[in-house]
């Protein structure tokens, strides 16, 4: 890639969001917006918090960011890509390549070892299996797991379940890091530790967007993106919010 | 892709050993059924095929005083064709040579044993047509049958009842209270059709039967007829020119049946297979409703596995696995569980059908239906049964999969 090339890849936003609405419609005629003319850029680098109270369509936007979910209208892209308009099939493959996901009940395949399930994206593109345990082992070592690879989920504690879940988002090298609640299921210094864990993954460039209703769990993330009836409410500096308006 | 999945599937199927060696256990059964009925099958088959051989090939057999019309059968066995209707047969063009039998059975005793046999009256042509052959001893001959000498000839079961380990040859037996000379014994043949022993016999010359034994008022007519043929392809050339020439000795007009009835060895061997053949389908038909059964539990289990690991589809759809993969990975998954039932099914039940062989005492073939078999039922029953789960598998919405708990 040329130096031009590049600044052109690293200007590009990794999420950009255009009038995004999401309208469910119910049988009977009835029909429900839940998301409505929602527009913002996430750039590279960036740690986001997706902050609102249930209801708000903070989930929703979730699933369509993370492309399990497609959006009623709008435009939705990932690293310059349009997306919103893609077959399953084309989702699934971006899902696979571009986005990592945390999850609040880690979800982990618990009759698998832990490097079976931090390789678990890589089959889905035929890396080999040599190479797929090899590149679970150093990833596990970056979450500071080191040793772990041959054990099962069910050997291990919460915290590092979150943990290995993490190095599973991280495998692909992805885009982006959603991360729903990651630390929902987690005792306080757990959650600590496991948002450190985050911001030193930032700190490394990863793009992290965070998904949580807890003010302290927030206040790791740099901006904070706030929804509340489906439109934005609040994007700014999470420092900055509750002082303007 | 292929194997990655075929991995991802075994591994899953094995994270459960009890429930997939239960699952297992249906097909199992049902192949091991299978391939033993069509192994019962196919024995059955060679034996009727064996026991029409021994009783020599290329045979015409004619049955005295059965008519069909119209598919009414009248007066079976009445005596009408004469031990010479027989002799004037021998002369027919491709004809090899024709003899007849009598039958009766007797209380044969010697010394202090008796036995209960069938003794069957006939010309020394029928040793020939009947493929049997003198063990010890000789034969009686065309002079023996014009005098009526009490001559017989021993099967090899009645050599045993009788007289052990003696040689029987030249001693004198009782049969009806009558004396009659051992002068030969038949080597044995073994289980007929209908599993009767064929070597429980006292063969000797028809008419020494008919004198002796009988004492019938109309000692000369034969109870069957046989006639051995040249080639098989003359059998139905054969077979007209014996009605002709019989209908014209007994005078019968035109346009009345006959007085006999006329069969070809071949259509029976024909017709017996047939029966063999069908009694294979049906036995194998009726096995396989247990493969049915293991069908069902295959895709009980499948479906109960889609729903109790929907969390983890959700979470592969959402690390990127495609629909196509998800749906292959829980085909294979089925597919597997029938291929390892089937296998281990076919081999147990080439197993089972050697066992019970040799308890039988009987040949059993290990035949190529069962590998076709247990193939076609890995792939069929494993795809008909994973194919619904799969499918529901792959409809899954990511989004409900990940939230269901």
């Amino acid at each position: 890639m040329s130096p031009k090339e590049n600044k052109i890849a690293r200007d590009t936003p990794v999420i950009e969001v255009k009038d995004l609405c999401k309208t469910y419609f119910m049988p009977g005629g009835m029909s429900q917006n839940v998301l409505k003319n929602v527009s913002f850029v996430i750039h590279r680098g960036e740690f986001v918090a997706i902050m609102g109270h249930s209801g708000s369509g903070k989930s929703t936007l979730m699933n369509i960011l993370g492309c399990l979910d497609r959006p009623t209208s709008g435009l939705y892209m990932i690293s310059g890509k349009r997306v919103s308009d893609k077959s399953d099939e084309e989702l699934a493959h971006i899902r696979g390549r571009e986005i990592g996901f945390v999850f609040q009940n880690f979800n982990l395949l618990m009759k698998r070892s832990i490097a079976d399930n931090v390789s678990l994206p890589l089959i889905y593109q035929n890396v080999s299996e040599k190479e797929r345990y090899r590149r679970a082992v150093d990833m596990l070592e970056k979450v500071g797991l080191k040793g772990y690879a041959d054990r099962l989920p069910t050997q291990i504690s919460g915290g590092m379940q979150q943990r290995v879940a993490i190095a599973r988002a991280l495998i692909n090298h992805p885009a982006l890091i959603f991360a729903d609640e990651p630390t929902g299921n987690l005792d306080t210094k757990t959650s600590d530790e496991i948002m450190t864990l985050f911001t030193d993954l930032n700190k490394q460039g990863i793009t992290i967007v965070l998904v949580t209703h807890e003010d302290d769990v927030a206040d790791y993330a740099h901006r904070m993106i706030k929804i509340m009836d489906g439109r934005v409410e609040f994007d700014g500096l999470r420092c900055r919010y509750g002082k303007e308006a | 892709m292929f194997f990655q999945i075929l991995r991802e599937a075994w591994i899953s199927i094995t994270a459960y050993k009890l429930r997939t060696f239960l699952t297992t256990l249906g097909i199992m059964i049902g192949v091991c059924a299978v391939v033993m009925m069509v192994a019962a099958g196919q024995t059955v088959q060679n034996t009727i095929s064996e026991s029409f051989e021994s009783m020599g090939g290329n045979l015409i057999i004619i049955v005295p005083g059965q008519s069909v019309s119209g598919g009414v059968r009248t007066a079976r066995g009445r005596p009408t064709v004469t031990f010479d209707d027989v002799e004037s047969l021998k002369s027919l063009k491709d004809v090899v040579t024709a003899s007849y039998i009598v039958n009766t059975t007797a209380q044969a005793v010697f010394g202090p044993n008796n036995w209960n046999v069938n003794v069957m009256g006939t010309t020394p042509d029928y040793l020939t047509v009947a493929n049997w052959e003198i063990d010890k001893g000789v034969a009686f001959n065309e002079r023996d049958i014009k005098s009526g000498s009490p001559y017989v000839l021993l099967g090899e079961t009645v050599v045993e009842e009788l007289f052990g380990m003696q040689n029987p040859v030249g001693k004198t037996i009782r049969l009806k209270n009558r004396p009659f000379t051992v002068i030969g014994t038949l080597k044995a043949k073994g289980e007929g059709l209908m599993g009767n022993d064929q070597d429980n016999l006292i063969m000797m010359p028809a008419t020494t039967l008919r004198q002796r034994l009988r004492g019938s008022p109309r000692p000369n007519y034969a109870d069957v007829v046989f006639v051995k043929v040249t080639e098989e392809d003359k059998m139905e050339q054969v077979a007209n020119r014996i009605e002709y020439q019989l209908r014209a000795r007994h005078r019968i007009k035109d346009g009345t049946d006959s007085d006999f009835t006329i069969r070809l060895m071949t259509e029976m061997v024909d017709q017996a297979r047939n029966v063999g053949m069908i009694l294979s389908i049906l036995l194998a038909a009726i096995a396989s409703i247990s493969l049915v059964v293991g069908s069902i539990g295959i895709m009980n289990m499948m479906l109960v596995s889609v729903t109790e690991r929907t969390r983890e589809i959700g979470t592969r759809k959402a690390l990127g696995a495609p629909n196509k993969w998800i749906m292959f990975q829980f085909l294979a998954e089925s597919v597997l569980i029938s291929f390892m039932g089937s296998f281990v099914g076919m081999v147990l039940g080439v197993v089972f059908s050697q066992i019970a062989g040799t308890f039988f005492d009987k040949d059993v073939p290990i035949s190529i239906y069962s590998v076709i078999i247990s193939v076609s039922v890995a792939v069929v029953v494993g795809v008909a049964s994973g194919l619904m789960p799969a499918i529901k598998a792959m409809k899954l919405d990511p989004i409900e999969a990940l939230r269901f708990q």
